[in-house]
């Protein structure tokens, strides 16, 4: 990545402060991803993306009332002369704005320092495109050594250049790494199963990536030959992939975003019990290897761990700077008057998904970054010895839809591998069956915790969750009715 | 250089390194976002992105890359690049295209009021009245109201190595709203999508805010009145347009992607269950329902969202019978697996961005309308419910088992919609389970907008998921 130039970012700054902007900050980004794409056990397309662009957040003064005005722009392939051209123009913008209600402010501390993390880049990334479509050809072969019939997946790996300067001279430059891959194997046209990879460090890719492949098709070869489930009540033992959808729609909901726009099962349950003791979670942009790891957040606010939920109690919200002052705001009757406001570093250049495209406007908004689950004690075989009651072992699932996310209503359908387990053995496959659920009741409901993390990161999953088994009780499941 | 000679360049500069395929396509993007809620602005944002995705056939193996810089240097090392690690693919049985016709052509959305003509403070204007109007009816009960308005245009050139050149000027008009209404005891939530390929008129020729004041106010209705009902025999079921929508999206154009039919998508999006029902059968040969029942895919239709006149492979569009009377009739084919199966392409194939490759896409999926109207469909019912509008859905990965929960449903009574409203009567049906159900389709349309998602990275595109109202006999509605 020869063109990076860091010294944009004192550039951006310097000229948006100049031409009359009270607050700003500058990320400077490029990215150099590869992925490759297979199925039916042959590879189908080799993709590479090459991306440099520095983000600009800009905002105004102090006005009386609620909410400044804020001005963003991107600027692709950036340079010195884009930068002069395109920023002041921006920054006079703001008088024809109006102010957003949901920025305060930002970060104004100086950090002289930051946390540093483990694991965030790994210098064998560089060449992995080489070696990547053998990976994948070994990944497809473990598969089927195992007694899938074809296997299809992808692999995505690259490598990220971020610097961020703020108004208040926060920030700095660092550089991480990523590997990630889907591998599912199938055994006929309905029996599959799926097994991912969510690493940052490729010292034990190749392994890796052929457990997943064995994995993958293991689950194919034991979910053949399914029964139709039948509809009813059964404790459920979700994977990590099924807990991390699950449980991360509940966790969605600890972001003042979330809750304002009435999208948040969480809302008025703060310090109230909604699952057992066993249920603690963290936001932690610090846990090493972690996808969304990094030492500080968008506004260059040191990254530091958040406790979401501790032993069964809500505890707490993420928050940028400006959400935290707006909370403090609107519960000034509840808090503290004297506890002083304060981002949980969560504050992120996230996106609303307006187009879709990687070029989505980005806006200044409270994103999470890993959620951490505190391990249980239960290994899997003894979560599956303890079932006495009829239980479905979910190993995947997809398309999550609300009747209601404020009421935390759902249902969600079982993909891959699906299985029956009574009398504390899995009896066999099961299929087409559809899980029904309530948030906060399958949160009250949690049985069993299991002690071995895994981090999930995939097409339904896009928060980084580091989760292990889950045991729920009493969970509905449905099925089409004709 | 400018988008189009770099484009035209990377095509002379691939084949000259070898690649048997080439394909470029730069795209300028503008968004003119507005996100408000309960009339306050969250956010306002002008969005200009444009750069090149370049996709190349070297030795049957299929590569694609993108870059966002006009520089000719970084675009030939792409390209250099692109094709080197194609290569690696290895594939036994090579990619090939199905062979169409070179086209060198244009075209572009008929547009009245161009966005840019339209001043910041009508846009925000728009939004502020539109929440006002809400919230003097039904602030009450709906206490979030969040719009989302994008004014998007984009200018795309298309090149092939094969002496196809296609620009396009798209303009597309975006809105979503999210309404939250809450009672004592009972709360729902609405999420509505409304689209069109138009300038800045759309709204006024559409009525776009007084349709969108009227759902406020059955939602409003729903919240306060609907209670459950247990339904022990099978009733009959009339469905509004936007559900026989989501259900020829879901359970009719989804399937028929022929990448899904041959499993490409395994991993993500899923496969297909006609991979079952074609074992053995000619496509033409399958009865999916009943003789009055055809879903069409139309990306020519004019001013809907996902209008198109030429693919993103530079075919040229037309409508496409997925089912024809009752019978499975074709599928959703790009150049790839309309070589897979033998036959050509018929424009399916999509991509959103110029970082996204193009695959098998819907454009507009809808129930062919029938020759009733809606009030025949009710007539003909004794029990049943009238189904206008849903809340959840979802389906399985092959496209066969689905549900849908209703939100402003009605009970119906000896011909007649009654006042008794139906609390999120759910529809869990299989496809054949639907398709075989429908006895009458009304030649009333309503129009919807979705973002209809598939592909790893995931790359939503615009379609349409309105149609006909349809009868349905004999559900068993949980």
């Amino acid at each position: 990545m020869g063109r990076y130039d860091e010294n944009l970012l004192k550039i951006a700054v310097d000229c948006a402060l100049s031409s009359g902007a009270k607050e700003v900050i500058a990320l400077l980004v490029q990215e150099n991803e590869h992925q490759i794409r297979f199925s039916d056990s042959s590879i189908d397309v080799i993709k590479e993306w090459r991306r440099y662009y520095l983000d600009v957040f800009i905002a105004g003064g102090h006005p009386f009332g609620i909410g400044r005005k804020i001005n963003n722009l991107t600027i692709q392939d950036p340079n010195e002369k884009k930068i002069l051209a395109r920023v002041p123009k921006e920054v006079n913008l703001l008088e024809q704005l109006p102010r957003s209600k949901l920025y305060l402010g930002m970060d104004k501390s100086t950090y002289g320092k930051y946390p540093s993390i483990k694991g965030l880049y790994d210098n064998r990334i560089e060449n992995l495109w080489e070696r990547a479509p053998e990976l994948v050809r070994n990944t497809i072969h473990s598969a089927t050594e195992a007694g899938a019939r074809k296997v299809a997946g992808v692999l995505y790996f690259g490598k990220v250049r971020k610097g961020l300067l703020t108004g208040y001279g926060n920030g700095g430059v660092y550089t991480t790494s990523h590997c990630n891959a889907t591998v599912r194997s199938f055994y006929d046209e309905r029996s599959s199963g799926q097994s991912l990879v969510v690493t940052r460090d490729l010292s034990d890719i190749d392994r890796r990536l052929t457990h997943a492949g064995r994995r993958s098709g293991e689950l194919a070869v034991k979910g053949a030959g399914g029964k139709e489930g039948k509809a009813g009540k059964y404790d459920l033992i979700m994977s990590p992939t099924v807990a991390a959808n699950i449980f991360g729609s509940v966790l969605s909901g600890a972001n003042p975003l979330s809750m304002i726009i009435g999208m948040s099962c969480l809302k008025g349950k703060m310090n109230k019990k909604i699952g057992p003791h066993e249920m603690t979670v963290f936001d932690d942009p610090l846990v090493p290897g972690g996808m969304n790891s990094r030492p500080f957040d968008s506004e260059g606010t040191p990254s530091q761990r958040t406790t979401l939920m501790d032993e069964g109690v809500f505890k707490g919200m993420i928050h940028n700077t400006s959400t935290a002052k707006l909370w403090k705001l609107v519960n000034s009757m509840k808090l503290k008057f004297w506890v002083r406001p304060k981002s949980t570093s969560n504050s992120s250049f996230g996106t609303m998904g307006m187009t879709g495209t990687d070029n989505d406007p980005r806006a200044l908004m409270p994103a999470p970054s890993n959620y951490v689950f505190k391990p249980g004690s239960y290994g899997f075989d003894e979560m599956i010895a303890s079932c006495s009651r009829p239980t479905i072992y979910m190993t995947s699932n997809w398309y999550t839809r609300f009747t209601n996310m404020a009421e935390g209503k759902f249902s969600t359908v079982p993909r891959d591998a699906v299985f029956l387990v009574e009398g504390g053995e899995v009896k066999g496959p099961v299929r087409n069956l559809r899980l029904k659920g309530d948030l906060l009741e399958m949160c009250g409901n949690i049985d069993a915790v299991g002690k071995d993390l895994e981090q999930v990161m995939w097409w339904e999953v896009s928060t980084p969750t580091l989760i292990p088994h889950i045991k729920v009780k009493d969970c509905t499941f449905t099925r089409a009715r004709q | 250089m400018d988008g189009k000679s770099l484009s035209d360049h990377a095509i002379e500069y691939g084949q000259k390194k070898g690649s048997q395929y080439v394909e470029a396509r730069y795209i300028v993007s503008k968004d003119d976002i507005y996100i408000a809620r309960n009339g306050s602005f969250l956010s306002i944002q002008y969005k200009q992105s444009e750069g090149m995705g370049i996709r190349v056939l070297v030795d049957g193996c299929m590569g694609f890359g993108s870059v966002d810089c006009t520089d000719r240097k970084l675009v030939e090392e792409l390209v250099d690049s692109v094709i080197r690690t194609a290569k690696l693919g290895k594939r036994e049985k090579p990619i090939e295209l199905s062979d169409e016709k070179a086209v060198k052509t244009s075209w572009k959305v008929p547009v009245r009021i161009p966005f840019a003509d339209v001043s910041r403070e009508e846009k925000q204007g728009f939004i502020k009245e539109l929440d006002g109007a809400i919230k003097k009816t039904a602030g009450r009960v709906i206490r979030n109201r969040i719009f989302f308005m994008n004014l998007h245009t984009s200018d795309k050139y298309i090149v092939t190595s094969q002496g196809s050149a296609v620009s396009s000027d798209l303009s597309l008009f975006s809105m979503y709203s999210i309404m939250n209404a809450g009672v004592k005891g009972a709360s729902e939530q609405r999420m509505i999508g409304m689209g069109g390929t138009m300038g800045w008129e759309w709204l006024k020729e559409k009525d776009i805010a007084g349709m969108i004041l009227r759902e406020a106010n059955n939602l409003t209705r729903t919240v306060k009145n609907a209670t459950s009902l247990t339904l022990n025999k099978p009733v009959d079921v009339v469905v509004g347009g936007e559900v026989s929508g989501i259900m020829a999206h879901e359970n009719v154009g989804h399937p028929s992607e022929a990448d899904r039919i041959v499993g490409r998508e395994g991993a993500q999006a899923g496969e297909s269950f006609y991979k079952d029902i074609l074992q053995g059968n000619s496509i033409t040969d399958v009865k999916m329902g009943n003789d009055i029942v055809s879903v069409i895919d139309d990306p020519t239709l004019k001013e809907s969202p996902g209008f198109y006149l030429y693919d993103d492979e530079c075919v040229k569009a037309r409508p496409r019978y997925l089912v024809k009377n009752g019978m499975l009739n074709e599928l959703l084919l790009n150049r790839e697996f309309a070589r897979v199966f033998d036959t050509n392409s018929n424009a399916s194939a999509r991509c959103n961005s110029y970082g996204r490759e193009p695959i098998p896409r819907m454009s507009n999926t809808f129930f062919e309308p029938g020759e009733y109207t809606v009030d025949e469909l009710i007539e003909g019912v004794k029990h049943g419910i009238l189904m206008k509008s849903f809340t959840e859905w979802n389906i399985d990965d092959r496209r066969f088992h689905s549900k849908y929960v209703g939100l402003e449903a009605y009970l119906i009574k000896n011909g007649e919609v009654t006042d008794t409203m139906v609390k999120r009567p759910v529809l869990e049906l299989t496809t054949m389970g639907i398709l075989g159900s429908i006895d009458a389709v009304s030649k009333e349309y309503e129009s919807r907008m979705a973002s209809c998602g598939k592909s790893d990275p995931m790359q939503p595109v615009p379609v349409s998921v309105g149609g006909p109202h349809l009868r349905m006999r004999e559900i068993k509605v949980g």
